[in-house]
């Protein structure tokens, strides 16, 4: 879900941007880290770009039938960690207002903010939480997705009532209904999102269960329990 | 289902050959003069020159056009319609005090920001769309890479924009197979097939990913891609023409900042 060019006034826009700018400098820096320790990982991170980009242009199956989309960086932030996403969600969201107008130039600091930083933030708060414990794999996985997703969507709300705060009530007010309004799609979606990811991680520990175990997503003993199990 | 993106629209344009910063400070400004004007008449007057110019100049196919401008407005309209119920303002023509603290109304000062704020979605689509039809992402790579992006990012850039390709390829191999089999003929069947599409790309991207760092080790990669691009002349008249259009764009946005809808 993404804003669109022109939706917010100038000093929202900027302000978003001022924000966005230092989260993409520590991914940048966190990127230089990784790649500096394994020069490999650049192809690898760029095919994650490109598939947060298609999963993100794609319609997900959605019971209220509207278009909606999934975001995929939940999956992204449990593999590379939440810094290095923002930077690729950051290049996936200019690709998309560049090539499908989807959100925009000005307004790309506020959906850096939503997805690429709070919602891999929080999904991969989640993940970190729930990892060493017995929590099942994949249900982390579903959460951490579900998470991910339902706080861009949250974020966004937030970033619109900001800027267009009610009359009566105030930015309080406008939250709500702006939540409101897109909770009947998002709700249902950021579910749809955390299964089909979640499934999606199941697909992956069944076929290339070396992937995970490389990038150290789980420790290798379950990891490898439950590729054999399947 | 995917296959046409704007890209491939913008390999083929006739402002293909337009100098690159020429078509970026065309667009940037556009997008910089509709957030800078207070009134709804500048954005739409931008919005209106750039779609001619598209059509007309670019020779855009105008249903293609129509499509990729009417979609993403329809996701503006429902933020603008929720404005347009909670600005309030004066002039009320419908009010509903849902709550002591939450109310619903429409108000003719209502009505007037969230006509300024859909004109504003208009003129700023519009400037998106004049960069995303005219300029292809090769010849702005090469503008990055004058800009200094850093050359991580820029890298980045390239590999998830080659990759792009290489997986909307399988997906709608996989997803085209998948519908002919009747996988998406029940919505607990859609979600399987969809994380199964999902997950067999994801992996066949990887495998692009692990083939393509074997292919640069071979090239000799040394942490920096070349991005070669010929370098278009800046051309007098196409210029002129851009900073006359931003000139004019900037006297309208100036001169009709008092005017409202109603």
């Amino acid at each position: 879900m993404h804003i669109m060019e022109g939706f917010l006034p100038p000093e929202w826009a900027v302000f978003w941007w001022v924000l966005a700018l230092p989260c993409l400098g520590f991914g940048i820096f966190q990127l230089r880290k990784i790649l500096a320790a394994d020069r490999e990982a650049l192809p690898l991170l760029g095919v994650t770009g490109g598939f947060i980009f298609i999963l993100s242009s794609l319609k997900l199956p959605s019971v209220t039938g509207s278009c909606s989309h999934p975001t995929g960086t939940g999956l992204s932030s449990v593999c590379f960690g939440p810094w290095v996403t923002s930077v690729i969600c950051a290049i996936v969201l200019l690709f998309q207002s560049l090539f499908l107008a989807h959100g925009g130039l000005s307004v790309l600091g506020a959906n850096i903010i939503s997805m690429g930083v709070v919602g891999p933030l929080a999904g991969w708060t989640i993940y970190r939480a729930l990892r060493d414990t017995r929590v099942n794999m994949f249900f982390t996985v579903f959460l951490a997705c579900a998470i991910a997703d339902l706080c861009t969507y949250v974020v966004t709300s937030l970033e619109l009532a900001l800027a267009y705060p009610a009359e009566v009530g105030g930015v309080a007010s406008s939250f709500v209904l702006f939540l409101g309004i897109f909770a009947i799609t998002q709700v249902p979606l950021a579910i749809v999102e955390g299964v089909v990811l979640a499934l999606v991680f199941k697909y992956i520990v069944q076929l290339k269960p070396e992937i995970l175990v490389r990038l150290k997503v789980f420790p290798e003993a379950r990891i490898r329990a439950a590729a054999g199990d399947a | 289902m995917y296959e046409e993106l704007l890209e491939d629209i913008a390999q083929q344009n006739r402002l293909r050959e337009v100098n690159t910063v020429t078509k970026l400070i065309a667009g940037l400004g556009a997008v910089i003069l509709c957030l800078l004007s207070a009134s709804f008449v500048a954005p739409l007057f931008i919005a209106l020159v750039l779609t001619a110019t598209l059509l007309v100049l670019a020779r855009i196919d105008p249903a293609t056009y129509g499509k990729a401008f009417f979609g993403p407005l329809l996701f503006g309209g429902l933020g603008v319609g929720a404005i347009v119920l909670l600005a309030g303002g004066e002039g009320t023509f419908w009010s509903w005090q849902l709550l002591p603290w939450f109310s619903l109304s429409i108000t003719q000062a209502s009505i007037n920001q969230g006509f300024f704020i859909f004109s504003r979605v208009i003129g700023g689509t519009s400037a998106l769309l004049f960069i995303a039809f005219t300029t292809p992402m090769t010849d702005l790579f090469l503008v990055m890479r004058r800009a200094r992006m850093p050359d991580e990012v820029l890298d980045l850039a390239m590999i998830i924009y080659r990759s792009i390709f290489l997986i909307m390829d399988q997906l709608v191999q996989v997803y085209q197979a998948q519908l002919m089999r009747l996988g998406y003929s029940s919505f607990r069947e859609s979600i399987r097939s969809f994380a199964t599409l999902a997950g067999s790309v994801f992996i066949a991207s990887w495998e692009a990913g692990e083939d393509l760092t074997r292919a640069m080790e071979a090239r000799c990669y040394e942490g920096k891609f070349a991005v070669l691009g010929e370098g278009r002349p800046l051309s007098l008249p196409s210029a002129a023409a851009v900073v006359s259009f931003l000139a004019v764009s900037a006297v309208v946005v100036k001169a009709t900042s008092h005017i409202r809808l109603f």
